[in-house]
């Protein structure tokens, strides 16, 4: 069950990741979703800092450099907000599963991280949903910046943290900045309930720990037919060869 | 000099050394002729020697386009509205009032945080977490609240630029009369301005006179005010 914040539970399942860049967090939350979506639940997803209206706004807010930790952590808030209301809450009122690549934790780590009071955030925050699991990948430090640096060829300015001034070296910077994120994730491990998944572990292992954590919570979740056309495909005498070329909405990308 | 002083948890990264600007809040519903005054306002002000810097709401570089557009659409909710009208507040309040307060202008703002909470507060978003949301406002030297009644805000708005889809609260109230939706939004956007100029301790201006009378009354309260300044500066300089 997904909980809101007056207590009401809500029929449908969430599912959210957290970590740091480079946990592989979404790696292992694209392979819940085809798994999810082949055994017929119907499955929302929705992905930190993606609705469009707010990323002309963030996007000019970088570009010129405007931001700062308040006015990023509010962009942030106005993204989460409008993809709250119009793509999670309607799916959990409906039954749904929703799977959510980052969730209000992601806010918690990094604006306290960028020196936002904690507690201001919070409150900022506090009409959201109480996932039925939050699944918290954790990794070393090191290990993060080695597979995020590899092939990478240059970080960004609020990526890096450079707004911080915590070094002019952007790998640096970059590695304070993630530091200061990890440590509040720590810190979040118990007063939120988040599980756990040690994510420098191999990734196969890992997904079947996830399915694992999830399988139980899956009763009653809303299914839809995978095939919805194949009667019509039988009584028509159709092939269906131009179905394959759709795209099918909340499917995952393959 | 004034101290700084937040509503809440306040902003990270701030000076705590005082203020030597003033920030003075002109406050009250629409058409009831605020950014005529804060025009008049300004003018008098220069012509006594004083640096004034004026502001508005939706007015920062951040946020205002993303505002404009989401308000043609109809599209957000109202708290993401409340959100974005905060971010466009916070954009405003970091990079441009507070800089000119620190250079010792005199900032007279069209609207504050009072007018975004009584915006949400009427559309049933709760007001404890709006009031936690503006936190991040600097408390003002002084709100004036220019104030008048439905009655008085209707022939106004006619004779200028007729009803506004927003203004009438059109986006949440049932009725798709734009007369009859405008006196109820404003009916209850005035309940809750006086509500909140009771907490806040606005100064409250009869607005339904003359913009004469109006602004005789904010000269004479802003004057004393300001004129601190000129004090405060003879002071610093002997």
């Amino acid at each position: 069950m997904a909980t809101l914040p007056d207590g009401t539970m809500l029929p449908g399942k969430l599912f959210i990741v957290e970590g740091i860049d480079g946990s592989g967090k979404s790696t292992q939350l694209d392979l819940v979703h085809k798994w999810l979506t082949t055994s017929g639940y119907l499955v929302a997803f929705s992905e930190w800092n993606s609705s469009p209206l707010v990323a002309k706004a963030t996007k000019r807010g970088k570009k010129k450099q405007l931001l700062t930790p308040t006015t990023f952590s509010l962009m942030h808030a106005v993204d989460f907000s409008q993809r709250f209301q119009q793509q999670i809450l309607p799916a959990l009122r409906a039954g749904a599963i929703v799977l959510a690549d980052r969730y209000i934790y992601t806010a918690f780590a990094r604006d306290a991280a960028r020196g936002v009071n904690r507690e201001w955030v919070r409150e900022v925050y506090s009409f959201a949903v109480k996932p039925t699991v939050a699944l918290y990948f954790r990794v070393p430090l090191d290990e993060s910046l080695r597979r995020i640096i590899v092939g990478r060829p240059a970080l960004k300015y609020y990526e890096a943290g450079l707004d911080l001034g915590l070094s002019d070296d952007p790998y640096e910077c970059y590695r304070i900045f993630q530091g200061r994120i990890l440590r509040e994730y720590d810190a979040m491990v118990d007063e939120f309930g988040l599980t756990v998944i040690d994510a420098a572990a191999p990734l196969v292992q890992q997904q079947q720990l996830v399915r694992q954590i999830i399988a139980p919570h899956l009763e009653g979740a809303l299914r839809i037919d995978p095939n919805p056309w194949r009667d019509v495909l039988g009584t028509e005498h159709l092939s269906g060869r131009y179905l394959d070329s759709l795209v099918h909405p909340g499917a995952p990308a393959s | 000099m004034t101290a700084i002083k937040f509503y809440g948890h306040g902003l990270p990264n701030v000076q705590t050394t005082p203020l030597p600007g003033r920030l003075i809040v002109l406050e009250g519903p629409d058409g009831v002729g605020r950014s005529t005054q804060v025009a008049l306002l300004r003018e008098w002000l220069e012509s006594q020697g004083y640096a004034v810097f004026s502001s508005g709401l939706r007015r920062s570089e951040l946020a205002s386009a993303g505002i404009e557009t989401a308000k043609q659409g109809h599209t957000l909710g109202h708290v993401t509205m409340a959100l974005f009208y905060a971010a466009d507040f916070c954009d405003r309040l970091e990079r441009e009032i507070l800089p000119m307060l620190r250079a010792g202008f005199v900032v007279l703002t069209d609207r504050y945080i009072y007018s975004l909470m009584a915006r949400a507060m009427v559309r049933g978003v709760d007001k404890r977490w709006v009031q936690s949301l503006m936190g991040i406002a600097l408390v003002p030297d002084a709100v004036f609240y220019l104030k008048a009644r439905v009655q008085d805000l209707v022939p106004r708005v006619l004779s200028t630029r007729g009803f506004d889809f927003w203004e009438a609260g059109m986006d949440f109230l049932p009725t798709s009369d734009y007369y009859q939706s405008y006196a109820v939004y404003q009916e209850r956007m005035l309940r809750t301005f006086d509500e909140l100029g009771a907490e806040f301790g606005f100064v409250e201006i009869d607005a339904s006179r003359s913009i004469d009378a109006v602004f005789a009354d904010l000269r004479a309260g802003i004057g004393q005010i300001v004129s601190e300044l000129k004090t405060a500066e003879a002071a610093a300089q002997q």
